[in-house]
């Protein structure tokens, strides 16, 4: 199992590709830090970079980037034989994957979450939103990985997901909200550390009973379609 | 020693069916699975190795179905036919983590063995995406052999080798066929097959045409005149004895010599003789002219 | 078989005849291209994407038009209706921009396109023009939708149709300039990878990063930062020119003497985008 972990984090860190994953960090410590420095209220500032970059955007975007990346590109270009022909359990593989995917995600966002949370509020908002980005992580990254397997445009899905369900419809129709990670992330980050700016629509025992069940629930459907993995003839 | 067995195994897609009821059993040593593209080779072959599952029938190894148990990786090893391998690598990491992931007693040694076995070693520390394709493809058999599998199935591993790497390799599989192993490949290059194994199992459209050696199974082709080439001292007269032998079908004189169709092979075989001597006539060459893998396999795809 | 070697005539022959221009190119990869992005002429699967974004923005033109007949409420005009849409559009060019672009890189067809008579010029311009035609189609056929609603309820008769004749017309060209701006920067993002999932996602990426610092922009102490606040995002630069060239200031963006800074910056992302796109393509065996 740290076989695969090893190669996979290779795959994803070891080429110049990583560095796709570091605008969006950036973004939002420089956005942090100049509302810091020009004084300007929490209250006004607050919402959009911590939620509307920090949690609507970066979180989501970097999970499929990682998400998808992990088994994607290997699905994709097939060198997923070389994994499947071994004999490993497939849950083992599937845990090895998410393990990396969640960790390279819930790093890359919860630090600047963590300072962009200092820097508004607290050291307490900022641990609550290291909390809630690394529940998201493994939420979004369980999710992804489970569509790498289940389709063939796994980015787009994802996208569809992000752009459509949780932007679009997450905003006007209330429903929704239930099946939306971010909602989740909100709430249990609000939770730990009440303040204005994080609005939580979801209540915290629907959060992190539907956190769970994505995470649980992807990654056990996830290694049943591992294990049927299909590979007809001629492909290519 | 690992037996494969496919019981009556058929697959489709749809509409389409891609193999057709076969049954067939591999046993130790190098078989060749032979026929026209999209005959449907590499799903027979990606049955076997446990990616696809098979509509109808069994497929198995030593009892033990392939669908579904990672289990038998332990001692089946693939070679497939994409050429994709994790590129930011070097040889050595890649066959050292397949070595791992096979949970070897000793992955370090296992490699080294492998990579010496392809030829690789002087390349191993390279990273594969710099190497060219018959590098590529070496390495990955490197990969497929490392944990010494019982049985080793290979899709069409010749693609892209040049003939140096293709003789290096064909020495190799001959080797692991003499030790025991079950060594199934598959191609449409009818000199590769003939140079590595005798025998073949022949798919033309999703059934299995023929199986065995080929040579017997050319002369289990009634239908089908054999065709000989003879040279003696008066072939012209030779002719004349032979048209009035009842398993000649026909002659053609040529300056070079005649050509015999014989319906029968057995008969003509022993006639030929007695009549060659009854007239006084030397004969200088005799060769059945469509025994080749090639003429088996033309036939094969007409009938 | 002869001894020597002998090439034998067996009647392949040169084209002598009319061969046609540069425009027939261009109309071609144009006319391939805008069919591409709806999906049409290939497999079902391809149209799924596209065709969905249309019906929602159809629907919503639908809504609004009905809405506007039976309870004579706007809920929205047409410049508010491109501005709402947004979303959708970057969806639309995410996905649309790579499947235009990156198949093309990925495949490695380039080599085979540049060996006959197109240039890159041609290439890009009509990739481009195919793209924003596809963008102003799914911007402007609701508002068109939402043109006849009104038309047929209107109470003034001919006048009145004349008159939304007029508010159309100006929506229109927002659109064609939403479309201008999108197309141009998603296909550059596209060129630069040949995987499409990539492309996608860094489309998606730039255009969703911008918003949120318009946001911080906006509430930055000094005045000069608030005007110029929706410089930083396409969706907000568009509004900002809206506002110039209306001469309105209450749309969300508050641009103060800045309109013409806006219009300038249009401009030049848009030409800044298209050179980087024909620089991307000046060499393309090494794509």
């Amino acid at each position: 199992m740290s076989t695969v972990a090893y190669i996979t984090v290779r795959g994803l860190l070891g080429r110049r590709r990583v560095l796709l994953l570091l605008p969006l960090p950036l973004l939002l410590i420089g956005l942090a830090l100049i509302c810091r420095a020009y004084d300007v209220s929490p209250d006004q500032w607050g919402q959009p970079v911590v939620v509307g970059l920090g949690l609507a955007v970066v979180l989501p975007v970097i999970s499929l980037i990682v998400g998808t990346g992990v088994l994607g590109s290997e699905v994709d270009d097939g060198t997923i034989v070389h994994i499947l022909t071994k004999p490993l359990p497939r849950r083992d593989i599937i845990l090895a994957k998410l393990l990396v995917a969640a960790g390279v995600s819930a790093v890359t966002v919860a630090v600047p979450l963590f300072v962009a949370g200092l820097l508004a509020d607290s050291v307490r908002f900022g641990l609550a939103l290291v909390v809630g980005s690394v529940a998201g992580a493994i939420a979004y990254s369980a999710l992804f990985l489970l569509l790498s397997l289940v389709t063939r445009r796994p980015v787009l899905l994802g996208l569809a997901y992000i752009l459509v369900w949780e932007g679009l419809l997450g905003r006007f129709v209330s429903g929704t909200r239930v099946l939306s990670i971010e909602q989740y992330v909100i709430s249990i980050a609000d939770r730990i550390a009440p303040t204005g700016m994080l609005d939580g629509k979801v209540s915290l025992p629907v959060a992190i009973v539907m956190s769970l069940v994505f995470a649980i629930g992807g990654t056990l459907y996830a290694v049943n379609r591992l294990g049927s993995f299909s590979m007809a003839g001629e492909t290519s | 020693m690992s037996v494969v067995e496919l019981e009556n195994v058929s697959r489709w897609y749809g509409n389409v069916v891609a193999v057709n009821d076969i049954s067939m059993t591999l046993q130790p040593g190098v078989t060749g699975l032979l026929g026209p593209n999209g005959a449907g080779k590499t799903t027979v072959l990606h049955m076997m190795a446990g990616f696809l599952a098979p509509s109808k029938g069994a497929v198995t190894i030593d009892n033990s179905p392939t669908w579904r148990n990672p289990g038998i990786y332990r001692t089946l090893g693939l070679v497939a036919e994409r050429e994709a391998v994790h590129g930011f690598l070097s040889a050595y990491e890649f066959v050292l983590a397949c070595a791992k992931m096979q949970k070897l007693p000793d992955p370090a040694a296992a490699t080294a063995r492998a990579l010496s076995l392809v030829e690789m070693t002087d390349a191993q520390d390279r990273r594969i995406e710099t190497f060219s394709k018959g590098m590529r493809q070496r390495t990955r058999v490197a990969a497929a052999l490392v944990h010494e599998p019982q049985v080793l199935l290979l899709d069409e591993p010749f693609n892209g080798m040049d003939p140096r790497q293709r003789m290096h390799m064909m020495e190799l599989l001959h080797k692991l066929g003499d030790q025991g192993h079950t060594i199934l490949f598959s191609s449409h290059i009818l000199e590769e097959v003939e140079q590595l194994s005798g025998l073949v199992q022949v798919i033309v459209a999703g059934r299995l045409a023929a199986s065995g050696d080929y040579r017997r199974i050319r002369r289990l082709m009634t239908n089908r005149p054999h065709v000989f080439a003879v040279q003696s001292s008066d072939d012209r007269r030779l002719a004349v004895a032979l048209i009035g032998e009842k398993s000649v079908s026909g002659i053609e004189v040529e300056a070079t010599g005649l050509t015999v169709r014989a319906s029968d092979y057995g008969s003509f075989t022993r006639a030929l003789p007695r009549i060659a001597i009854g007239e006084g006539i030397q004969l200088r060459k005799l060769l059945p002219s469509d025994e080749s893998l090639e003429s088996v396999f033309s036939y094969l795809l007409e009938a | 078989m002869s001894e020597a070697g002998v090439i034998h005539d067996i009647g392949y022959q040169r084209y002598e005849g009319p061969r046609l221009g540069r425009s027939a190119v261009f109309g071609a990869i144009y006319q391939h291209g805008l069919r591409a992005s709806f999906g049409l002429g290939r497999s079902a699967k391809a149209k799924i994407f596209p065709w969905l974004v249309a019906g929602i923005v159809v629907l919503v033109a639908v809504i609004n038009a009905a809405v506007l007949a039976y309870a004579k409420v706007k809920l929205f005009d047409y410049y508010t209706f491109d501005d709402t849409m947004s979303w959708l559009v970057i969806f639309f060019v995410a996905i649309v921009a790579p499947e235009l672009v990156s198949r093309d890189m990925r495949s490695g067809v380039l080599p085979l396109y540049f060996s006959r008579p197109l240039r890159a010029f041609d290439y890009i311009g009509a990739k481009w023009a195919a793209l924003v035609t596809a963008v102003f189609l799914l911007l402007g056929v609701p508002q068109f939708i939402m043109f006849l609603g009104a038309a047929f309820t209107t109470d003034d008769g001919a006048k009145g149709v004349g008159n939304e004749i007029l508010r159309l017309l100006p929506g229109w060209g927002y659109s064609l300039l939403w479309a201008v701006v999108f197309a141009s920067i998603s296909l550059l993002i596209a060129s630069v990878t040949g995987k499409r999932a990539f492309a996608a996602g860094g489309i998606v990426a730039f255009f969703l990063m911008t918003a949120p610092v318009v946001g911080v922009l906006s509430i930055l102490p000094s005045s000069t930062a608030q005007h110029l606040a929706g410089l930083a995002s396409p969706m907000s630069l568009l509004v900002g020119v809206q506002s110039w060239l209306r001469g309105k200031n209450d749309l969300g963006i508050d641009v103060g003497d800045f309109g013409v800074i806006y219009g300038i910056e249009a401009f030049c992302l848009v030409s800044a985008a298209l050179l980087l796109l024909l620089a991307r393509y000046r060499k393309v065996a090494s794509l």
